[in-house]
């Protein structure tokens, strides 16, 4: 038995706990990368991370031009930008405040010491050395939550929530930074071969696929295969295709439906967008539009968020 | 080991205490420690300051790390403080506690006999033993409540009752009682926890006696008064939410009971029945253990814009759908100025005298009391009936002019809404000067928590024991500076 906003907690924990992650990655590889880079590189780089984070708006609002200094701000510590990283790790918190007696106290404790180690960061301080050890900190925060999780908590339906709210953050969040990153490449092309392979393992590497890419096709950095690794590799645990694989065994696993069918429009929708992953070659997406394909998946991500909540989450008032 | 002689005078923790003309409880005079207190003295005098403050860190981190925390908004950003908790225990020896429990568990069920009385046949209005004027005009006096039916005429199920030691005459007295949704039993048992892992030596020394068992026993209240009995009632603990003062009590009680936690938007009435909203559907609620004050426990009923509660709840409770602990309306008998009356309660439903005194106590409704009261503010401590927490307090010795006349006029104006007692000399004890460094005499209070089944009142050894850490303060509630200490009862006499 698991109330409704128990649920609906344990899922947006893990969806912001998967927020503050990727944005700390995002900027911690991004930046060190642009600190090899010219001046006019940097400029070129600034803008696509915030909108790969989706909040170019608001960052408009409160910034004229995006520089190193105030992207990192806005990132990680902007109180203004709910997405900001000290921002997610306090909505990650809230969320376990209001379940807290549903989870462990191991990871309570844990959860509880993330946000106090990263409240306790001086942004002026991290700014003038730079982002590394604070997005370390948020990535090792991250991975320590989820050993946690799987660890202490019982694989029941509520550790079930808590791994589709982070793969459907992950699974759209990885389409907005291919997305990101081509649209840039189409708009600016790379002022040199090398510069171009230099962007591209900084996003191989902003989601931990550096080195899997390496061994895996044994060429050098090419759009088209490091596109066909993210969007549609099976194992890797950071490619599109894997978290919507893990969003249907999740609501499977919920809803108690076999393979042959499905108990809603959110296990629908996930099952559709699999079986294109699954059945489609990197050249069929391509000759398509790779952008508009990735527009569908971050449009059917969002659709299965809200069906998600529809039918686990909301009530309509009894009559 | 080495004792306190052993130390040098410079870094003893004891050094230069004052037990002051009042009851020390842990030196019976200067230098000299109670009986029961030796190890504990031994064992803390012959520490270095700077261990006691690694100790004392310690316990703040073990506090912090849980999140035992309370959120202070006034600097805008909303600082996490902890509650202050202090190392030195209070102890108390097996004799003393004998008589403190005999002494609630008559008063318990003392003040769950009037509760069923004053909402069933009233016998105890008609002998005019309590004036009817004054209960029907307690604010907490709920009229929903008459002639209902509650699950095993159980009101009371948890009660927390305030006592002081009077430093005059080294007895316990009742300060207080507190029967609606008395908090503060997570602190019992987490300072517990914390001090066994901060000064596990001083826990050799002596046979504490354990309290762990506190949410099996309510768990087994809370099952008994199911209405459809069985043996896997739905259980939940309402909570007003994350932003309520005592939320980590709520969280804390409930993964202990192993019961879900629900805020009001987790529940629905449908047809006078109560049901929570889970991922599959509707599931039937049979217990409500309520965190949330009759106010505000269904906008139907009682206040319309409470958003905390659930429309329809206090239906379902009518009609015996859905059990509530405790009961609703319980508010009549902790009301202070018929808190007054307790003692005739205990005589008259149970025959016996009362083995705890109350705090001798002026009621502003009486009007010889009342003139005595306005004769002699300035020396009475005068508190609002209806209020607790330490709000709308006047402490007449330490108040200016301008506030006791300023009282003087609102107690004029509803002389019903106001009580007045003596200034009570409360007993002290050692506590960190956070200032020094050392060890000074600070007043405290205990709160014990009563379990009743509607046989038997069940009482975890100790209680919660409070204390003013400001200098001279008399007034120990967290609100207004006060901080904790863990409670020991000894299971022999030292």
């Amino acid at each position: 038995m698991m109330l409704s906003r128990i649920a609906d907690s344990l899922f947006w924990m893990a969806r912001y706990m998967e927020r503050a992650e990727d944005t700390a990655r995002i900027l911690d590889v991004n930046y060190h990368m642009m600190i090899e880079e010219s001046p006019h590189a940097i400029r070129m780089r600034w803008d696509p991370l915030v909108a790969i984070t989706g909040e170019q708006e608001r960052f408009a609002a409160l910034c004229a031009q995006a520089t190193p200094r105030n992207v990192f701000e806005f990132l990680a510590f902007s109180p203004e930008n709910p997405s900001s990283i000290v921002q997610c790790i306090t909505s990650v918190r809230e969320n376990a405040r209001t379940i807290r007696d549903r989870i462990s106290r191991e990871l309570w404790e844990d959860i509880n010491s993330l946000y106090h180690e990263v409240t306790r960061f001086n942004p002026e301080e991290e700014m003038a050395v730079g982002p590394h050890r604070f997005c370390n900190a948020i990535r090792f925060g991250s991975h320590s939550f989820h050993g946690v999780a799987d660890d202490t908590l019982p694989h029941d339906e509520g550790w079930n929530f808590l791994q589709a709210g982070r793969a459907l953050e992950r699974a759209e969040m990885t389409a907005r930074i291919v997305d990101v990153e081509y649209h840039k490449l189409v708009e600016a092309p790379a002022s040199s071969d090398t510069a171009g392979t230099h962007q591209w393992m900084a996003v191989l590497k902003s989601v931990a696929a550096y080195e899997f890419y390496r061994r895996q096709y044994h060429v050098r950095i090419e759009p088209e295969k490091v596109a066909e690794l993210l969007v549609l590799h099976a194992q890797h645990p950071r490619s599109i295709r894997f978290n919507i694989a893990a969003i249907q065994q999740s609501l499977r696993a919920i809803s108690g439906s076999g393979p042959e069918a499905y108990a809603d429009e959110a296990e629908r929708l996930t099952g559709k967008l699999h079986d294109s992953l699954m059945y489609d070659r990197i050249e069929d997406i391509f000759a398509r539009g790779l952008h508009a394909f990735l527009s569908d998946v971050q449009k059917s991500c969002r659709s299965i968020g809200e069906h998600i909540a529809r039918a686990y989450f909301y009530y309509a008032v009894v009559a | 080991m080495p004792g306190p002689q052993a130390q040098s005078a410079e870094d003893h923790l004891f050094r230069e205490y004052d037990t002051g003309s009042f009851f020390d409880e842990m030196f019976e005079a200067p230098g000299q420690p109670r009986p029961y207190y030796a190890r504990v003295f031994q064992e803390l005098g012959g520490m270095a300051l700077s261990q006691f403050e690694e100790l004392r860190e310690l316990a703040d981190f073990s506090f912090l790390l849980q999140g035992i925390t309370f959120t202070v908004y006034s600097d805008g950003r909303g600082t996490e403080r902890l509650f202050p908790f202090d190392l030195v225990p209070r102890i108390v020896p097996h004799s003393e506690w004998d008589r403190i429990e005999r002494g609630l568990a008559q008063r318990v069920r003392a003040l769950n006999l009037f509760l069923q009385d004053v909402y069933g046949p009233q016998r105890i209005l008609k002998d005019r033993i309590v004036p009817r004027s004054l209960v029907y005009s307690c604010r907490h006096f709920c009229r929903q409540m008459i002639g209902v039916d509650v699950p095993r005429g159980i009101y009371t199920h948890i009660a927390g009752i305030d006592l002081v030691r009077d430093s005059r005459t080294g007895e316990y007295l009742v300060l207080e009682d507190n029967v609606r949704t008395p908090s503060g039993i997570s602190y019992v048992l987490e300072n517990r926890q914390v001090m066994t892992r901060t000064l596990p030596r001083a826990f050799q020394l002596h046979e504490v006696l354990p309290i762990d068992h506190y949410p099996a026993e309510l768990c087994q209240i809370l099952r008994m008064i199911s209405p459809r009995g069985g043996e896997h009632p739905v259980m939940v603990l309402l909570t007003p939410g994350i932003h309520n003062s005592a939320y980590f009590e709520h969280t804390f009680l409930a993964q202990q009971m192993g019961i879900e936690l629900v805020e009001g938007r987790d529940l629905v009435v449908d047809c006078d029945i109560v049901y929570m909203k889970t991922i599959h559907g509707l599931t039937r609620v049979d217990v409500i253990y309520r965190r949330i004050d009759d106010d505000f426990l269904d906008p139907l009923a009682f206040r319309p814009d409470s958003i905390l509660g659930i429309p329809g709840l206090m239906g379902a409770y009518r009609a015996g759908n859905v059990a509530l602990a405790n009961a609703v309306g319980n508010g009549v008998a902790d009301d202070k100025a018929i808190y007054a009356y307790a003692p005739a309660f205990i005589r008259y439903y149970l025959g016996e005298d009362p083995v705890l005194s109350n705090v001798e106590t002026y009621l502003g409704s009486n009007p010889e009391h009342l003139c005595y009261i306005l004769e002699h503010l300035p020396e009475l401590v005068a508190k609002a009936v209806g209020e607790s927490g330490g709000y709308g307090m006047l402490i007449g010795p330490a108040a200016s002019h301008a506030a006791i006349d300023e009282f003087r006029e609102r107690l004029c104006a509803n002389p019903r809404n106001y009580i007045a007692q003596p200034v009570i000399a409360l007993s002290r004890c050692p506590s960190l000067d956070s200032r020094t460094g050392r060890m000074a005499g600070r007043h405290i209070d205990l709160r014990p928590y009563c379990l009743f089944d509607g046989e038997k009142v069940i009482i975890v050894p100790g209680g919660l024991t409070r204390v003013a850490l400001k200098p001279g303060s008399l007034v120990v509630n967290s609100s207004q500076g006060g901080g904790s200490k863990d409670t020991w009862v000894l299971r022999g006499e030292t």
